[in-house]
């Protein structure tokens, strides 16, 4: 699904897609939004309503580690990372974790 | 608010306001503690009414001090817990009302801030666990020595939040305490205990405010009431002022930067953990007797004097051809809410706001010029003139640029003087690169051995320089056998690396700056670098600034009126620049009503990395790890830190995710099953719960309630209990008079007389859209002004005093003419004992000698009684013991003044040196066999660098021949 398909798809189930808005975060900028509305979208399938949050869970998991830097165990960010496939990010920001900075001033 | 430096400045700044904590220390006779008498009147020369306790300001440095080792288990925190109140109580003294809060689940405006604290506090007790583990291992095998490793569980200081165990037992121990306390102590008799502890939702100190708050719009409020509230946290102060109360005065631990902290394995000062040599402790005293007393003198209290600080804000903020009139209390509300924009526990603070480039000053000053436009106050009993506001922000705007600039050149400035400082530093360490040996070894001055006749210079100058040609072949062949590494001069190859490497950190690298806030396109990079989105992205800076209005709306109503929502918080971490503030008088209207705050255990999920999960049940804590978790996504194993211009990971911004309310309730209410009546009965709400002795004239109104089970609320009769009123409800599980209070602590005894009572307490209620006026009360008196007038003009008939303490009466000190005989004895003893050292001032100086009590004590044979007299008994000045005279003997006029202030110092190195407890108390509690051991060893200790001693003491027994001075010598030496 490329980001055309997405438009298309959201053209075409209206309902769906304005439910989809609704998970959107207040802090999330479009940048960061429309990439996770993707990764909802493309998995939506996948998962039965009632573990719809699971998957808004996976879609954070996800997102705070492209976006805002987070680690999670090295599983889980396997399998999100599997769920984005084809998913393009452009110009994500990069960051330092707290770890590789004590690491380094512990270093010094 | 997380803004230390707050403090720092507002003390430098208004030095008044700070007043010296006078505090009456219990003595030991025999080794029975003989407790301070309460009753008495304050040693301070002030009486306080109300002493609020912010507990987790007490908690805190009690379960897991920085400054000395750790308790090694609960009960110990407890007892520390108990002794500090209690020092706190004996300071203060309070006579109506104390009442302790201990925070409960705090609004979800300052979940962020908890969050980023906990997970921080979690990872930085793990790292410290393996930093020690990892030297202990390395000084072991080097042979170093190490105390064995204490075996005691890691306190996780974590645990201090709402919901888990500990805060429960620390419930049941506080309720302990009380009761034992009230029935015990006669200080204690006549006081109301009011104890919210962590199930009452709302942090410590805005439970205190909503106390105050309360009872002061109730018309039996007693408007004089002085209050007194312990806490060191600078929004404390803020609070304060925002009461309008005018005896409002804050009571917090004296701020030193800087202490000397033990290192975490060996327990010795003076290094880090990761420098520890495992080096043999030093002993302390002769026979190391002194081993278990602490180096540092124990923290001292300080008083802030909000209605000193009221006086100084009124000389900076009163306006003259105002378009209206000027209000001084309605620009204080002001001056507290221009203090937030520069920090506080729900907002980041704006980018070019530092508290340390002036910044409030600089508000100030803004604020005086801005006003005349906008034709009023910013804010009114803690709502926001929005329209206002915005201009205050826009000027603020336009210095912006400069702002950023100027704090780029001082930061430089900095550096460089930094360097040329180390560099100089270094210069003087290394000393002269040769210097002359042997007889011709340079000598410091003034030594006792006289340098003697120069023998045999030739041979000795031969050997010199054979010795430097010597060192200089040696190196040479060192330096060949490295091979031929020639540039790095006579060392080795491996020094080489050190020496680099130590260069490198003389230049301290620069924390890395993508923002370059002084740079021309610096809001485009903020935006971009901070918040991710493009310079072009009006809407989302138009989404952040108004989230900040919202913050600056929420924060001024929390502290004014209480708090408006529950749910409302800042969704970013950082914020927008003063510039972004345009149009923003429609971005507020109200906020959503009838929030309800979170359960502690649904806020222990809230806050909680998964590291900490064992507080919570296993279902629930499954959530924080489980890949399938729904709401996994809260809790990151690691996560990014901005630096954000700061050099420590501790410094930066946290950037962890935010909670999602409606997953995180979602999720546990599938869990929500599996809690058991115990946890069950720790996630509900309580309630704040009164207690008081028998003699209290509420006793036997709250004991007929039990009495009859009178199950519907009832109202306290105002005149029982000064004026506070609320309604009062029978405890499921009460204090009652003759029923034994069990001891949580093992080490302490139960109660078993017990004549306390505790009842349920609840604040007046108030109707919906109530406001409570920020406004001084009908019948408020002022207290007298402190500060020096500002027309005051020197010569001009009266004479002005500085008022140093609470009293402005205060008895200046006189001595009488034996006092003056005394001590014109002691000038001319020395005067005439001759010799080099006679123009030692002696008074301080003789004194210094930490003998000195155990001297007249235990050598009284040869001692003249009236010196005895003179130096050894009166433990009237010896500082800690009965400090109100030691008061009067500051702050007069007098040349005697000084002497009296050094020989304080002297006594307080003393007693310092003597491990706490005071000379004085020497004399009392120890055996005069092992006073002379201390004097023996003093005396050796001494010796060396001060051999005059010896002359004191032939000048002391030979001076008692000499006639009394004339008075006119009193003041010679001075």
């Amino acid at each position: 699904m490329s980001s055309l398909d997405v438009q298309d798809f959201i053209q075409q189930n209206r309902a769906v897609a304005e439910q989809v808005e609704t998970y959107r975060g207040y802090w999330e900028s479009d940048k960061h939004w429309e990439p996770r509305r993707e990764f909802i979208l493309r998995n939506l399938n996948d998962f039965e309503d009632s573990q719809l949050d699971h998957l808004l869970s996976l879609s954070m998991v996800w997102a705070n580690n492209v976006f805002l830097g987070c680690r999670y165990s090295t599983e889980l960010l396997e399998k999100v990372k599997e769920m984005a496939e084809g998913i393009v990010v452009e110009d994500a920001p990069v960051f330092k974790t707290r770890d590789e900075i004590v690491k380094k001033q512990q270093g010094r | 608010m997380g803004v230390p430096a707050f403090f720092r400045w507002l003390s430098r700044k208004y030095p008044s306001i700070i007043v010296h904590c006078v505090e009456e220390k219990g003595k030991e006779c025999n080794g029975v503690r003989i407790p301070v008498d309460t009753t008495k009147p304050n040693p301070n020369e002030v009486e306080f009414d109300n002493l609020y306790l912010d507990m987790n300001g007490i908690i805190h440095p009690c379960t897991h001090p920085e400054d000395k080792p750790a308790p090694k288990n609960e009960d110990e925190m407890m007892v520390a817990i108990f002794e500090y109140i209690d020092r706190l109580f004996n300071i203060v003294r309070p006579r109506r009302v104390l009442y302790m809060a201990i925070d409960g689940v705090a609004p979800r405006a300052k979940m962020n801030q908890q969050r980023s604290r906990r997970f921080r506090a979690s990872k930085e007790g793990v790292e410290l666990v393996e930093e020690k583990s990892r030297v202990r291992e390395e000084v072991i095998q080097k042979g170093g020595y190490l105390p064995p490793e204490e075996i005691k569980e890691r306190f996780d200081s974590n645990c201090i939040t709402p919901g888990t165990e500990f805060m429960d037992n620390l419930a049941q121990c506080l309720r302990y305490y009380v009761a034992e306390r009230l029935t015990n102590d006669p200080g204690w008799k006549n006081i109301v205990v009011f104890l919210s502890d962590a199930s009452v939702p709302g942090e410590g100190e805005h439970k205190i405010m909503d106390f105050i708050r309360r009872q002061r719009a109730q018309p039996n409020h007693d408007p004089n009431t002085h209050h007194c509230l312990c806490g060191a946290d600078a929004d404390l102060i803020m609070l304060g002022l925002a009461t309008h109360e005018p005896n409002f005065t804050i009571i917090r631990e004296e701020f030193k930067p800087n202490k000397p902290r033990p290192c975490g394995l060996c327990g010795q000062t003076g290094h880090e953990i990761k420098a520890c040599q495992g080096m043999p402790r030093e002993k302390q005293g002769q026979h190391d007797e002194f081993a278990n007393t602490m180096p540092a003198a124990e923290q001292e209290f300080i008083f802030i004097r909000l209605c000193v600080l009221r006086e100084y804000l009124a000389r900076e903020l009163t306006m003259a051809s105002l378009p209206f009139p000027f209000d001084f209390e309605r620009s204080v509300d002001d001056w507290v809410f221009m203090c937030f924009f520069v920090g506080n526990d729900f907002l980041p603070h704006l980018p070019s706001l530092e508290i340390r480039e002036g910044a409030i000053d600089r508000l100030v000053k803004i604020y005086k010029d801005v006003v005349h436009k906008t034709g009023g106050y910013l804010t009114h009993n803690g709502y926001v003139n929005l329209e206002r506001v915005e201009m205050i922000m826009q000027a603020v705007g336009v210095a912006e640029d400069n702002i950023f600039k100027k704090r780029k050149e001082d930061q430089e400035n900095f550096n460089r003087r930094n360097k040329e400082k180390r560099k100089r530093m270094k210069a003087e360490q290394q000393g002269p690169a040769y210097l002359t040996t042997g007889q011709f070894a340079p000598h410091a001055l003034g030594r006792r051995d006289r340098p003697e006749a120069v023998q045999n210079a030739r041979h000795q100058a031969c050997d010199m320089r054979m010795q430097s040609n010597m060192n200089a072949a040696q190196s040479l062949k060192a330096m060949m056998k490295n091979g031929g590494n020639s540039s790095a001069g006579p060392s080795d190859g491996d020094s080489r690396g050190v020496k680099r490497k130590a260069d490198d950190s003389d230049s301290e690298p620069e924390p890395e700056d993508n923002v370059r806030l002084w740079e021309e396109g610096w809001k485009q990079r903020y935006y971009k670098n901070k918040f991710d989105v493009d310079a072009t992205d009006e809407d989302f800076r138009r989404k952040v600034v108004q989230s900040y209005v919202e913050g600056l709306c929420w924060v001024l109503r929390y502290y004014y009126q209480g708090c408006a929502s529950w749910k409302w918080y800042f969704p970013f971490h950082y914020a927008p620049f003063a510039s972004d503030f345009k149009d923003i008088k429609d971005m507020f209207s109200d906020f959503e009503k009838n929030t309800k705050p979170f359960k502690p255990l649904e806020q222990l999920m809230g806050v909680f990395p998964a590291a900490s999960g064992n507080f919570l049940p296993p279902t629930w804590r499954n959530l924080m790890s489980s890949p399938d978790s729904p709401i996994i996504d809260f809790y990151p194993d690691d996560f990014a830190i901005d630096l954000n211009g700061k050099k420590y990971a501790w410094q930066g911004v946290a950037l962890l995710p935010f909670v999602d309310e409606r997953r995180l309730r979602a999720a546990l209410a599938d869990v929500y099953p599996d809690l058991t009546p115990e946890e069950k009965r720790r996630n509900s709400l309580g309630s704040d719960v009164l207690f008081l002795g028998k003699s209290h004239p509420l006793f036997d109104f709250i004991h007929e309630l039990y009495r009859t089970e009178s199950n519907e609320g009832t109202e306290i009769p105002a005149e029982l209990c000064h004026g506070i009123q609320g309604r009062l409800n029978l405890d499921d599980d009460p204090i009652l008079p003759d029923n034994t209070v069990r001891s949580p602590v093992p080490m302490l005894r139960d109660v078993s007389q017990n004549t306390a009572i505790g009842v349920k307490f609840k604040d007046p209620p108030y109707p919906d859209g109530f406001v409570f006026k920020a406004v001084l009360l009908p019948g408020a008196k002022i207290p007298s002004k402190v500060l020096k007038p500002e027309d005051w003009v020197r010569g001009n008939g009266q004479p002005w005093r500085p008022q140093l303490g609470f009293n402005p009466n205060r008895q200046q000190a006189h001595l009488d003419q034996s006092g003056f005989r005394a001590l014109g004895h002691n000038l001319n003893r020395s005067q005439h004992s001759g010799g080099q050292y006679s123009n030692t001032p002696p008074p301080s100086s003789y004194n210094q000698g930490s003998y000195r009590p155990s001297h007249s004590g235990g050598h009284q044979s040869f001692q003249h009684s009236r010196q005895n007299s003179l130096m050894g008994a009166p433990p009237s000045f010896h500082q800690p013991q009965f400090p109100s005279q030691q008061q009067q003997y500051r702050g007069g006029g007098h040349g005697w003044d000084r002497a009296m202030q050094t020989q304080q110092s002297a006594y307080q190195q003393n007693w310092n040196r003597g491990g706490g407890s005071g000379p004085g108390g020497y004399q009392q509690q120890q055996q005069q066999q092992q006073q002379q051991q201390h004097y023996d060893h003093r005396r050796d200790d001494w010796h060396d660098r001060r051999d005059n001693r010896g002359q004191h003491h032939q000048g002391y027994s030979s001076g008692r021949g000499y006639p009394h001075p004339p008075p006119s010598r009193r003041y010679n030496w001075n």
